[in-house]
């Protein structure tokens, strides 16, 4: 009896051992490419940073110059994005969580369908923008990027929302309806307020995508080599110019593609540790 | 007479403030309320208990119709509230709940200050001055007999309160209104003991003032605090009657069997 418990116990130990390295040896290979990048990225991007990134425009072939017009486009393109995806997401991912209970079966085509746009190739939400916003006017345009980038912002918005709102407790909607309070009200005035760092969490993940996504613009903001502020113009970002600078043959504009890659890689890290930090103060403050 | 009028019987001192004719419940076809009859008479509390499962709280969620915050829940018959009945799509679900205040298993404030928790409702149902409003909202605390222990914080987090703290403050959120019923769903049994105790001693003292309707699965409590009690099983009401009648004297075996513990 006892040596068949031995037998048994060792199995036991020896197939914990076997799955516990193959985890650890899952992740540190995934873990291993992830950090590759990173060190990669890091250490060319700031041996090319200079104040000249900051105060110049992207330069000709060959010469000196910056990214001033590139993060100026990035930054109205993404404000943009956030601005046409977020009230659009909040107020549909309400709808889902709230008001559609009646109807089932449509709450549920619409939540499979904010997944499938979720998934969707971003390529394929620029040429959607492209045929709707850059072919009918006649020429490419910061509006249509923003436009593009909106489109990825929704359904990470809608998600965050609709699932968020669905962990506030049943009990605080009925104590606030209870008081006499129409649905509405208590869905502004109650609601939000338990889920508002849930909804916004969800935008700032949409703005961490849509600050590197490349694809979508350049079928509609496409490029811009001079400091333009007019939105109506094609206009630069930076995804596009690494893209763009990073296949050259130049020397300069390599260290440019770096700087761009480095500035925006850095923004999506403190924007994600910063989610995370606020995510965790937030439930600490909750529980306490 | 059948055994469940008995108690409207005993009541005939009391004035009746909730009166439930032939309610019959549905819960998606779920056949949960059968023909319930019942008198609850006017301040003074009621227990309603009962197995799990038996329609006690679905009962109390007819009284302010928060059931039909849900598709799919359907209530017939008669609740009448001072002689009208809720039921009645013309009777306004702002007006009704005004005058039926309700408090949950769970005491969970809203995501605001002390202040504000209480201020929410009055804000909605009242145009009232600054002054009036403090006034309103101390009264409030001082009923719900937590004024003692925020006075000092008021616009700190109300969830910073402790569990049994936070279900006061639900009451006093409640209060607040000066409804003329309150509805508890079993407002102790996420609560320890003391916590337990001082809500107990909190509905003794707003006994007077108002008809509170409690659901509770705790058989002590109902014995301790409730004038008249109510059970039910399996969605039928068996047995009402003075608290004290019911527990010593049950006229039912089916409620004998529940109160000394041989159900089932």
């Amino acid at each position: 009896m006892l040596r068949a418990t031995g037998f048994f116990y060792r199995r036991r130990r020896a197939a914990d051992l076997i799955a516990k390295t193959l985890g650890v040896v899952a992740t540190a290979f995934g873990l291993f490419w992830l950090i590759w990048i990173l060190v990669v990225t890091l250490n060319n991007g700031v041996h090319a940073l200079s104040p000249a990134i900051f105060t110049q425009t992207t330069p000709p072939p060959g010469g000196q110059g910056g990214l001033a017009n590139a993060l100026y486009g990035s930054l109205m393109m993404s404000v943009l994005g956030v601005l046409i995806g977020a009230p659009l997401g909040i107020a549909a991912g309400t709808y889902l969580a709230e008001f559609a209970e009646r109807h089932h079966a449509w709450r549920e085509s619409v939540r499979f369908v904010n997944d499938i746009l979720l998934s969707a190739p971003s390529i394929v939400l620029g040429l959607f923008v492209y045929t709707l916003a850059v072919r009918s006017v006649g020429h490419f345009s910061g509006w249509s990027g923003g436009i593009a980038l909106g489109l990825i912002v929704l359904p990470v918005v809608v998600r965050t929302t609709d699932e968020t709102l669905r962990l506030v407790p049943n009990v605080m909607r009925e104590a606030a309806l209870s008081l006499g309070i129409p649905r509405w009200k208590v869905t502004v005035q109650v609601l939000y307020r338990a889920a508002a760092p849930g909804i916004l969490t969800g935008v700032l993940l949409g703005l961490a995508r849509i600050s590197g996504e490349t694809a979508p613009l350049l079928f509609t903001s496409l490029n811009n080599q001079f400091w333009t502020t007019n939105l109506n113009a094609p206009t630069a970002s930076v995804p596009v110019v690494v893209f763009q600078f990073a296949m050259s043959p130049y020397e300069s504009w390599h260290a440019l593609a770096w700087a761009g890659a480095f500035i925006v890689t850095v923004f999506v890290l403190l924007l994600s540790v910063a989610t995370r930090a606020y995510l965790l103060r937030n439930r600490i403050d909750s529980a306490g | 007479m059948d055994d469940t009028t008995r108690g409207s019987d005993l009541l005939e001192a009391s004035r009746t403030k909730i009166s439930v004719r032939n309610l019959d419940f549905y819960y998606r076809g779920y056949h949960a309320l059968k023909n319930v009859n019942l008198d609850i008479p006017e301040r003074t509390i009621t227990s309603i208990i009962g197995p799990s499962g038996c329609g006690k709280s679905t009962l109390l969620r007819v009284f302010n119709r928060i059931y039909s915050a849900y598709p799919g829940l359907e209530a017939t018959g008669e609740v009448l509230l001072d002689g009208e009945n809720i039921l009645d799509e013309s009777f306004s679900l702002n007006r009704l709940r005004t005058r039926v205040g309700m408090v949950f298993q769970k005491g969970v404030p809203f995501p605001l200050s002390i202040y504000e928790n209480i201020a929410y409702g009055l804000r909605h149902h009242f145009k009232l001055s600054r002054v009036q409003l403090d006034e309103r909202i101390e009264h409030a605390l001082h009923e719900s007999a937590l004024w003692n222990e925020v006075k000092d914080k008021l616009h700190t987090s109300a969830l910073s309160l402790s569990g049994g703290q936070q279900q006061r403050l639900c009451i006093a959120r409640a209060v607040a209104l000066r409804p003329q019923v309150l509805l508890l769903d079993e407002p102790t049994s996420a609560l320890d003991p003391i916590a337990t105790g001082r809500i107990e001693q909190l509905l003794n003292e707003l006994r007077d003032d108002y008809t509170i309707v409690i659901v509770t699965h705790n058989m002590q409590q109902a014995a301790r605090i409730s004038s008249y009690t109510a059970y039910m099983f399996l969605g039928e009401m068996i047995e009402f009657g003075a608290t004290a009648e019911l527990f010593t004297r049950p006229q039912r075996r089916q409620t004998e069997d529940y109160i000394t513990g041989r159900f089932g």
